[in-house]
């Protein structure tokens, strides 16, 4: 142990939040190109209510109407989460709770299926209904316990987050081409006014969650299957883990929330919610989708513990590269809360939303290039990092969409406009450098 | 271009670089941050160049002298960038530093150091593999294949994935020995390195007469071979010196 060096165990939580978005952004990315030729291009959501693209329709039309559809559905995302708020504020906790249950079968059971059959139509796999109805109805059964329950492991619960980020990012990759990006420009706005400014829905939530103590249902992925470590602290970590998926729904919102709560034995957490509000009618393509939430939350809690300070050199070994990267900035800050307690635990989640409108963007761009592909999972990527290092300098719930959306659409249309003639000059007269 | 086909040229192209990156980087959270953070770091200097390159674009397909200077300054470009980069690595190194000493483990080892080289450059390997012969196999996809005029022997997409191969070599170990080259202020080694990144540019250069790649890839295999060889000699030196002087601190 004294002989490892620092690299071993540096930045492991936030390769642990990583990894699983670039899962979800490959799985989309190779739904899309296997899926774009045969699954039918339209489709009615929440997302173009107002204006159906038709890629014949001049410029300016699509501009207003796809501007129109983003603020029809921001406006949609906010009133749902307004809504939230306010259940969560007269304590409807299990309702939400099981909303958020019922959405999830909904998620996995229809757009999934529909998913799947496409999947089966387009490789002719040989299955027939019955076996791949009782399948389906599994897959979604433990889906849904997986997403609430605390008796699953946390294997399961990934896993089955990533999958419903998958499900929903491919069904939203259908939406036609200026719509995508301008709701993925206003919600990544929204994200920012609703996490950060006063009287932002996602803001009273967190604020509510935090007054109260009270773990609210939430989509959230956790990136550090938290294993207690020592004594005092475990187990209330565990009550982390296990509330710690509470949500509220918000759609589309992401945060990332950085909770030092220095006097409170318990932990922090913050959730944000998201709902899923699906009805689609039957698996096909006519599905419509209500309004569609995408949960999403990160949380960032800190636990502290009360205990012990045995393991406080091993502990602080483990401390995140965020926090490294933070203290360069404000040294103090962390020190007096190190002092406070010895012994810090952190996981950083990330809420589904996040994961959808990632892989909605890098979705919409794998039906260009690759190169566009690669440049906005970098963009994203590199996005989701800042928000990271942020998120340790300012210690409060963050959004994750704005900087990663931003740089992702900045990095699509910078390679596609210049760098993709560029490349293509270069190698087809096989001149590279 | 069949898929089987497709997925060959891939690998031809990054087979090397995904067991580098499987046995090595994958290993140390903080190395696949730093990959990445130097592909972005490469994807925007390509941006950058492309930008600046538009206007002329597209070059004259028999002229190939802009395609010289569009090499040159790209490379230029490119060395001043991995000063840069090489810069923030210091601050970086310090911090890490610093953090170690305040938990009291041991600073960054010499294999760390190296390590960390070795992902930096893999990162600018990989963009390069990605951008400059990945990106161009996706559309292909499909029954027939593609065949440029003045290399007419072999199909395009396998020549690209073989001087892809090469670059990717190049550039990952040209960054070991360039961080090493600054780290111990050897003039040699700092000025090694671009030569060797023009020096390759160039030689594709080559490939612009017709059939030139039958003289072209070789030559730059030969680049690709030296800059390992050279690496290879180096990193031994250096080990078996901090051995002499640490006794047994080293891994």
């Amino acid at each position: 142990m004294e002989s490892s060096s620092i690299l071993d165990s540096l930045g492991v939580e936030i390769i642990g939040v990583m990894a699983p978005v670039s899962i979800c952004m490959f799985l989309v990315v190779l739904l899309t190109y296997s899926l774009s030729v045969t699954s039918d291009p339209q489709i009615r959501t929440a997302a173009n209510l107002i204006y159906i693209e038709n890629p014949s329709d001049s410029a300016t039309v699509k501009l207003e109407g796809s501007l129109e559809n983003a603020i029809v559905f921001v406006v949609l995302v906010a009133a749902v989460t307004f809504v939230l708020v306010l259940l969560f504020y007269y304590n409807f906790t299990n309702f939400l709770k099981h909303y958020m249950r019922f959405s999830a079968f909904f998620v996995l059971g229809t757009m999934g299926g529909a998913i799947f059959l496409s999947i089966i139509q387009h490789f002719s796999i040989p299955v027939d209904s019955i076996t791949c109805f009782v399948l389906l109805f599994n897959f979604t059964v433990l889906g849904t316990l997986s997403v609430f329950s605390e008796g699953m492991p946390i294997v399961v619960r990934q896993c089955y987050m990533v999958v419903m980020g998958i499900v929903v990012a491919a069904w939203f990759t259908k939406l036609p081409e200026w719509t995508t990006w301008f709701i993925l420009v206003a919600l990544a706005l929204y994200d920012l006014v609703a996490v950060l400014a006063p009287g932002g829905p996602l803001k009273l939530l967190v604020e509510l969650a935090s007054t109260r103590d009270q773990e609210l249902p939430a989509m959230v992925y956790e990136a550090r299957p938290t294993v207690s470590r020592s004594g005092g602290g475990g187990s209330s970590l565990r009550v982390l883990v296990g509330g710690g998926g509470g949500g509220v729904s918000d759609s589309g919102s992401v945060e990332l929330q950085a909770v030092g709560d220095g006097a409170a034995t318990h932990n922090l957490d913050y959730n944000a919610v998201a709902v899923m509000d699906v009805d689609s009618v039957d698996g096909v393509g006519r599905s419509r989708e209500g309004h569609s939430a995408s949960p999403v939350s990160s949380e960032h809690s800190r636990e502290l513990g009360s205990v012990g300070n045995r393991e406080s050199v091993a502990e602080e070994e483990m401390s995140p590269l965020v926090e490294l990267m933070g203290w360069g900035d404000n040294r103090e800050e962390p020190r007096g809360l190190a002092e406070e307690s010895d012994n810090i635990d952190r996981g950083i989640k990330l809420g589904l939303g996040d994961f959808i409108f990632y892989s909605v963007l890098v979705g919409r761009a794998a039906m260009y290039d690759l190169m566009t592909v690669y440049a906005c999972y970098l963009a994203i990527i590199s996005g989701l990092g800042c928000t990271l290092i942020l998120l340790s300098v300012y210690n409060k719930a963050l959004p994750a969409l704005p900087i990663s959306i931003m740089l992702g659409v900045v990095f699509y249309f910078l390679t596609r406009l210049l760098m993709e003639p560029f490349v293509v000059g270069m190698t087809t007269n096989l001149m590279m450098f | 271009m069949t898929v089987a086909a497709g997925i060959g040229y891939a690998l031809l192209a990054l087979g090397p670089s995904l067991s580098l990156f499987v046995s090595v980087i994958s290993r140390k959270p903080f190395l696949i941050l730093t990959l990445l953070s130097s592909t972005l770091v490469w994807l925007v200097s390509l941006i950058i160049l492309s930008g600046l390159w538009r206007p002329f674009l597209p070059l004259k397909a028999n002229v190939w002298w802009p395609y010289a200077l569009l090499v040159l300054s790209s490379v230029c470009f490119q060395e001043a960038l991995r000063f840069l980069f090489w810069k923030l690595y210091m601050r970086l190194e310090d911090v890490l530093d610093s953090f170690a000493d305040r938990i009291s483990r041991p600073r960054l080892f010499l294999t760390d150091k190296l390590q960390i080289a070795l992902a930096g450059g893999l990162g600018h390997g990989v963009a390069h593999a990605v951008f400059f012969c990945l990106s161009l196999l996706t559309p292909a996809f499909g029954p027939a294949t593609f065949y440029v005029d003045r290399c007419s022997k072999v199909p395009f997409f396998l020549v690209s994935a073989i001087i892809a191969l090469a670059f990717v070599t190049i550039h990952t170990f040209s960054m070991v020995i360039a961080f090493e080259g600054y780290a111990k202020g050897n003039k040699v080694d700092q000025v090694i390195v671009p030569v060797i990144h023009l020096s390759a540019g160039m030689l594709t250069l080559v490939n612009f007469a017709s059939e030139g790649c039958v003289i072209g890839v070789p030559l730059l295999y030969l680049v690709a071979s030296l800059t390992l060889l050279h690496c290879g000699k180096m990193v031994w030196q250096r080990l078996i010196e901090s051995q002499n002087q640490s006794g047994s601190t080293l891994r």
